[in-house]
């Protein structure tokens, strides 16, 4: 994923979204993508009914529960362009797959929309978090995920009297986590990740 | 393992972030890119 990540502007000019799906849940995929450094492009939890958009692609592999590693290239029109496994244990050539959807998208008969440029960050944010919080801790991996680290402080109520004191002042309540943004301040983290991927890395 | 020149099925699922992806609202605009994979914490 990190490989696919790293291309992300080659593929966008290719007029080319990349997904990644397995049978995992949305948790699992944020801790594992946090993990690899921050992915923001979609992890798709095919987890409930599990695997059924695997089944739909012929990728699931039955027997062991889990999809397949396995590649498919579906085109504007929405027909599948490209359809190959490197098997479970198998390496993907991301390179080559990149190269493939610049071919496919030079040979498309049809004008396709540039894709929109990804939004800047909004400045004048803070994340406040606490300790052996899960939400805290869903709303860090969001961060990670949307190369944030740099643009968003983090204050931790927990250990920071300051914080907790100055998120009070701030919203009302020290309850964490919670993300101030200019006047803004919200608490819940559903709600904070759908606002940091909104402003930075909207579906598009 | 579908066929080169089928009909991408249709679907709807959620991501990592919250968001929600639906195969069938890039049509017209972009090509997807599926990498389907066994499990997270493996290479990719």
């Amino acid at each position: 994923m990190p490989a696919l990540e790293a291309r992300l502007s080659r593929l966008f000019a290719a007029h080319t979204f990349p997904v990644g799906i397995s049978v995992d849940s949305q948790h699992s995929h944020a801790a594992w993508a946090a993990a690899l450094g921050g992915i923001s492009l979609p992890l798709l939890a095919d987890f409930h009914p599990k695997g059924a958009v695997g089944k739909a692609y012929g990728t699931y592999l039955e027997a062991a529960g889990l999809d397949d590693r396995a590649t498919v290239l579906v085109d504007a029109a929405g027909i599948v362009r490209y359809a190959e496994s490197v098997t479970p244990g198998g390496k993907r050539d991301i390179e080559a797959l990149v190269a493939a959807c610049e071919a496919l998208d030079a040979s498309f008969d049809g004008d396709l929309p540039t894709m929109p440029s990804p939004p800047e960050p909004p400045t004048d944010m803070t994340l406040f978090v606490r300790d052996h919080c899960m939400f805290s801790r869903w709303a860090l991996y969001a961060r990670a995920n949307l190369h944030l680290d740099g643009a968003l402080p983090v204050r931790n109520v927990s250990v920071d009297a300051q914080a907790r004191a100055d998120l009070e002042a701030l919203g009302g309540k020290a309850q964490a986590p919670a993300l101030q943004i200019g006047d803004e301040v919200m608490y819940e983290s559903q709600d904070i990740v759908a606002r940091l991927t909104g402003a930075c890395a909207p579906l598009l | 393992m579908i066929d080169v020149g089928a009909k991408a099925p249709p679907f709807q699922l959620g991501d990592h972030l919250g968001r929600r992806f639906d195969l069938s609202a890039h049509h017209g605009k972009r090509h997807v890119l599926m990498l389907f994979y066994p499990l997270d914490f493996t290479p990719t």
